[in-house]
């Protein structure tokens, strides 16, 4: 997750603003221009880096809303007076996110391959539309003639003509759009974008909407493409179609990976080292001959970025997260326990069918809260079918649900999970590149997924509070910090069950929480299954018999979807039934124990 | 115990050997110190609860999945880290679980769009012969492979692979999902397969099949190798059967 | 009436022509899994192959003979320099590999062919025009081209349906790993895929640069509407890019005579339609 900037960052990123404040002073009107360009540049990618590094959307069409900012522009200037920037700026904002809107609730339907193609064709039909209708001079483009000014009630206070005076307001901006987003990406609705980002489905498995969470994040970095956009068109007062081109959108992709995906102050880098480049490249009294083919020069340059640096220049600035923990011991905790009583959860003549098969037949269960249930049975014998009717994955054909005594049968999973039902999965679903903590943080922030919120106050203070006792009820309380895809997969498993537990699960369903693991790490997990009945239910499906025996409270057997026997884990041993099921003729031979 | 044991004289190289074989899936270590070995001939079962290694030790003698450490033999070759069609261009062949059956190919093109002679351009198998062993697929040979039953999928990847006329086939879970008529068509087969002197390895859940058919078992649990060894041996001890194999 | 008809040819003739740049860029998604950028240089490389080769030969068909296999060496090579270390890795650098491969490609042109726009001759014996009514004429040449779109279309269906390596193809889209695990290495399959992307495309721009003139990059406005092409049709879907093309050259056509200002608007709106109706495209897997 997006961490507060370092340091070493942050003294980069001063080190910068202090030479750009320098600049107006010491550099001539060309080194103004063309740092007015960069910043605006940076702006511009910035807002992409919204869209590629913190939601995952990698767009091809951001260049559009860049080109609208700037139509604007046009649209609001008279060639009398100028124009007031206080409703040019905003007006650009707008109708960037107007269009954002339109065309991100299409745009966001698709993902992958579908949404780069799709964007770039959307910015592509806008292109068109302003190359071959008469707006705004059609192919030719369109002159702004007087620049804007700051104005309010009729007094002047700013003059964009002025090139230092719009120099230092660019800057300004700069730094409130790079405040802005880095807030928004940290705040809980950001914390869904990036979880968005590693694992669309895992955050909408916790109940959040990923696709309005998705537009938004569209519409939040058109309107700043759009900002971006107003100041380009300020800088050289035209306008033109090709500002829609794909190429520029290419571009903004290049300094965006240039400088480091989804850090936000990386692509502020890479704009710079990117406009620097380019300039140097172009200069043919610093390069010679290969100013004549410097897009050949800058296109090798950015291969071998690809290949050989794909984390851009903030990989040199910021080590990679968590690596450094990787070889940690866990320290043994005391775990923190609640008073606290798991849910109870009853069958009555439980059924599903799949055409003719009958998958689950008539199964009666009651699983008393606050034990260690498991439900065994060969391949094929429905256990899986069972906790999906349990946890609402799948409807029943006939029978009852009961959870603490509420009728819950045909309930929507997502409204089962509010009553504090919580599964896993037999793959390890979490988000790798976050630490266990902000891991544990998102599933806590569902339990009010409705609300899309900027602010951390409100709820953070419990989610804080429901993480870090989830973290401990798992034992990971000495790995909270470490990044999910540095534990171990036995931690990870660990992981998941915290998970469920700090997105307020009391009777958590378990598919095969020992599957792939050794012989040390089966004992830990099994120790912590026996450990976690003391305030929650939990019901889980496996295969590695030595531990559910040693784990289970009861054992539910099923054969061929009807349940064949219930009991102890030594009433199980004993039962005939069980062992000729399971052992064909062996099982008549002397008993095991 | 069957005959074919004796037959595969113990100083013979095997036709297939793996030594100290250590496979991960990202952190998960899944195959831990596996020496496994393969005479010609042989018809060798993989024992084991789900989730113990035993697909994943076929992957990797595949090539599919690259061992963290260990060596494989192939013959005389050492095969370890070989893409995997190198390594079927060696005599190898693998019919997954999930059977890989082409469903936009058609049962005839599944099955000969691969085919080619064996080691020293042996042919033994033709689409006559596979069709002679299969007459549903003759059949169903212009059907698309998605037009195909479980069983008849699980024949097609059968005949697919004994197509590419292999010394050793890898069999992962031969029978799974099958009706019990189906079942005892496969097990005619790999029967077949075993008269006509190819080698094979077999995962499935039926231990009576396997064991009426098996020169050898060998059993992993959590990745290891418990056991390696006929069939009598290990019928001799039921306590290690239940512990090892019982659900 | 003659107009209709007239629009209908242009568009058939049109769709005809991207629907052999799309089917390369859709084989290469569909069965390699890699985004494309610079498939439109490849357009442009087969018109400037063309430019060169019927200057050299005079006939645009015999530089065909030679620029095809020219293109699909030259797809190999590239694939083998850049595009095999973009399998697995994720689109975004894909999308900075092939964009770095346009810009690279770019200026090579300008270098090797200058920026000056030339034109292709039509050979003599296809410079007649067909009389469709007392005012109204067709080109024959244009009729040849979609001729043969329509043979290399077919000899396509012909090479995937009936032939070994079709079959490889087909196999290899719907299970890599079960084809290896058969023999058949997949790399050189993924390096025929590309260069066969690759010649398709070039073959595209040779065959319109006698229509079209030949200029420093031609293939960009090709490049984005194969992408409307393959959104339309299914990523990897033949079937889809050949009537998604057919159906973007028929909207562009009647929309350059009813709508002429917003002639390509049409077409996007089109794709926008498609994917809120059926966002996996017409003919898609997803």
């Amino acid at each position: 997750m997006l961490t507060r900037p370092r340091p070493l960052v942050l003294a980069v990123l001063a080190a910068l603003l202090v030479a750009g404040l320098l600049i107006p002073a010491f550099g001539g009107p060309y080194a103004v221009k063309f740092t007015t360009r960069f910043i605006v540049f940076a702006i511009f990618v910035l807002s992409l880096d919204l869209l590629i590094g913190i939601t995952g959307l990698v767009s091809f069409g951001h260049a559009m809303f860049f080109a609208l900012g700037a139509y604007a522009l046009y649209f609001v200037s008279s060639t009398s007076e100028a124009s007031n920037a206080l409703v040019a700026f905003p007006a650009a904002m707008l109708l960037a996110g107007l269009v954002a809107a339109a065309i991100g609730a299409v745009a966001v339907l698709t993902r992958g391959f579908y949404f780069i193609m799709v964007t770039l064709a959307f910015g592509q039909m806008l292109f068109s539309l302003f190359f071959d209708t008469k707006i705004a001079g059609g192919s030719d483009g369109a002159y702004i003639y007087i620049k804007p000014a700051v104005s309010l009630a009729g007094v002047t206070l700013l003059d964009l003509d002025h090139r230092t005076t719009f120099f230092f307001v660019c800057l300004a901006l700069l730094v409130v759009v790079y405040a802005a987003l880095l807030a928004v990406a940290r705040s809980p609705f950001g914390r869904v974008l990036q979880g968005i980002r590693w694992n669309e489905g895992r955050l909408a498995a916790l109940g959040f909407n990923t696709y309005v969470y998705k537009l938004l994040s569209f519409i939040i970095a058109g309107a700043f493409a759009g900002l971006a956009g107003v100041l380009y068109a300020t800088i050289d007062g035209y306008v033109t179609p090709d500002l829609f081109g794909w190429r520029q959108s290419g571009i903004a992709i290049m300094m965006v990976v240039l400088g480091g995906v989804g850090t936000l102050f990386g692509p502020i880098l890479g704009a710079l080292s990117f406009s620097l480049v380019e300039e140097v490249l172009k200069t043919e009294s610093l390069v010679g001959p290969i100013a004549t083919n410097w897009s050949l020069a800058l296109g090798v340059l950015l291969i071998a970025t690809v290949l050989g640096a794909p984390r851009g220049i903030a990989g040199w600035l910021e080590p990679k997260r968590g690596a450094e923990a990787a070889a940690a011991p866990v320290p043994a905790t005391a775990r923190e326990r609640r008073p606290m009583k798991g849910k109870a959860i009853e069958t009555e003549g439980l059924s599903r069918a799949f055409g003719g098969l009958i998958a689950v037949n008539d199964v009666t269960l009651r699983l008393a809260p606050n034990q260690v249930h498991g439900i065994i049975g060969p391949n094929g014998a429905g256990k899986t079918t069972l906790i999906n009717l349990l946890s609402g994955a799948l409807r029943s054909t006939s029978g009852r649900i009961r959870l603490d005594g509420e009728d819950i049968t045909g309930w929507a999973q997502h409204a089962i999970a509010r009553r504090g039902l919580g599964r896993s999965y037999q793959r390890t679903n979490i988000i790798l590149p976050f630490t266990a903590r902000e891991n544990c943080l998102i599933a806590a922030q569902a339990r009010h997924p409705e609300a899309l919120r900027f602010s951390t106050r409100g709820y953070a203070k419990e989610e804080a509070t429901e993480a870090a006792y989830a973290l401990n009820a798992t034992g990971l309380a000495g790995r909270a910090d470490t990044v999910a895809a540095h534990l171990s997969h036995g931690e990870q498993r660990q992981l998941e069950i915290a998970m469920l537990i700090a997105s307020g699960a009391r009777l958590l369903i378990l598919d095969e929480p020992l599957g792939g693991m050794g012989p040390e790490e089966t004992g830990r997990v099994t120790a912590l299954l026996r450990d976690l009945s003391a305030d929650h239910t939990v019901i889980l499906v496996e295969h590695d018999m030595d531990a559910i025996f040693a784990a289970a409270d009861t054992l539910t057997v099923l054969v061929e979807g009807r349940l064949l026997a219930h009991g102890s884990p030594q009433d199980i041993r004993r039962d005939p039934a069980v062992r000729k099921a399971y052992l064909g003729r062996f099982g008549e031979n002397e008993a095991v124990a | 115990m069957s005959a074919p044991a004796e037959s595969a004289a113990p100083y013979a190289a095997p036709a297939l050997e793996a030594q100290r074989l250590n496979t991960y899936y990202g952190l998960s270590h899944i195959l831990r110190n596996v020496d496994f070995r393969v005479m010609p001939q042989e018809t060798v079962t993989l024992l084991g609860r789900n989730g113990m290694g035993k697909t994943t030790l076929l992957r990797t003698l595949m090539g599919l999945v690259r061992p963290k450490s260990g060596r494989i033999t192939l013959g005389m070759q050492d095969i370890t880290g070989w893409r995997p069609s190198a390594v079927a261009r060696s005599g190898l062949a693998f019919v997954p679980e999930d059977r890989g059956v082409f469903p936009n190919l058609t049962v005839k093109e599944n099955l000969t769009f691969a085919a080619r002679s064996g080691g020293s351009g042996r042919a033994d198998w033709t689409l006559e012969r596979i069709y002679a062993l299969f007459p549903r697929l003759a059949e169903r040979r212009q059907h698309g492979g998605n037009q195909l039953s479980g069983g008849e999928q699980k024949m097609l990847a059968i005949g697919r692979a004994l197509m590419t006329n292999p010394d050793i086939v890898l069999l992962d879970e031969a029978t799974e999902g099958l009706a019990p008529k189906i079942r005892d068509e496969i097990w005619e087969t790999v029967r077949q397969i075993r008269a006509a002197g190819i080698a094979a390895v077999v995962i499935d859940k039926n231990l009576d099949d396997l064991f009426a058919l098996a020169d050898r078992n060998v059993v992993l649990t959590k990745g290891e190798i418990v056991f390696d060894g006929p069939t009598a041996e290990l019928k001799a001890d039921p306590a290690f059967i239940q512990h090892h194999l019982g659900v | 009436m003659e107009l209709v008809l007239i629009q209908i040819l242009n568009g058939l003739q049109y769709g005809l022509l991207i629907f052999l740049a799309a089917s390369g860029l859709t084989l290469v998604f569909g069965i390699l899994g890699i985004i494309n950028l610079s498939h439109g240089s490849f357009y442009m490389l087969g018109a400037y192959l063309s430019l060169t080769l019927t200057s050299y030969t005079g006939d645009i068909f015999l530089s065909l003979l030679i620029g095809i296999p020219l293109a699909f060496a030259f797809g190999a090579l590239i694939e083998w320099l850049f595009i095999r270390h973009l399998y697995g890795r994720d689109h975004l650098q894909q999308v900075l590999l092939t964009f770095a491969l346009i810009l690279i490609f770019n200026d090579l042109q300008r270098v090797v062919w200058g920026t000056r726009p030339h034109s292709v001759p039509i050979p003599s014996y296809l410079s007649a025009s067909v009389q469709l009514s007392d005012v109204l004429s067709y080109p024959v040449y244009r009729l040849a081209v979609a001729g043969f779109c329509v043979l290399l279309a077919l000899g396509m269906v012909y090479v995937i349906q009936y032939t070994r390596i079709g079959q490889m193809i087909r196999a290899g889209e719907s299970n890599r790993e079960m084809v290896e695990v058969l023999g058949i290495d997949s790399r050189l399959l993924f390096r025929f895929v590309f260069a066969a992307g690759v010649a398709l495309a070039a073959a595209a721009g040779a065959i319109a640069a006698p229509i079209d003139s030949v200029y420093p990059g031609v293939g960009e406005p090709v490049l984005i509407i194969s992408f409307v092409v393959v959104v339309i049709g299914g990523i990897g879907s033949i079937k889809g890019a050949f009537f998604g093309a057919l159906l973007i050259g028929l909207a562009d056509a009647f929309g350059k005579v009813f709508l002429p200002e917003f002639a390509s608007v049409v077409v996007y709106a089109l794709m926008a339609a498609v994917l809120v109706v059926s966002p996996g495209g017409l003919f898609g897997r997803a």
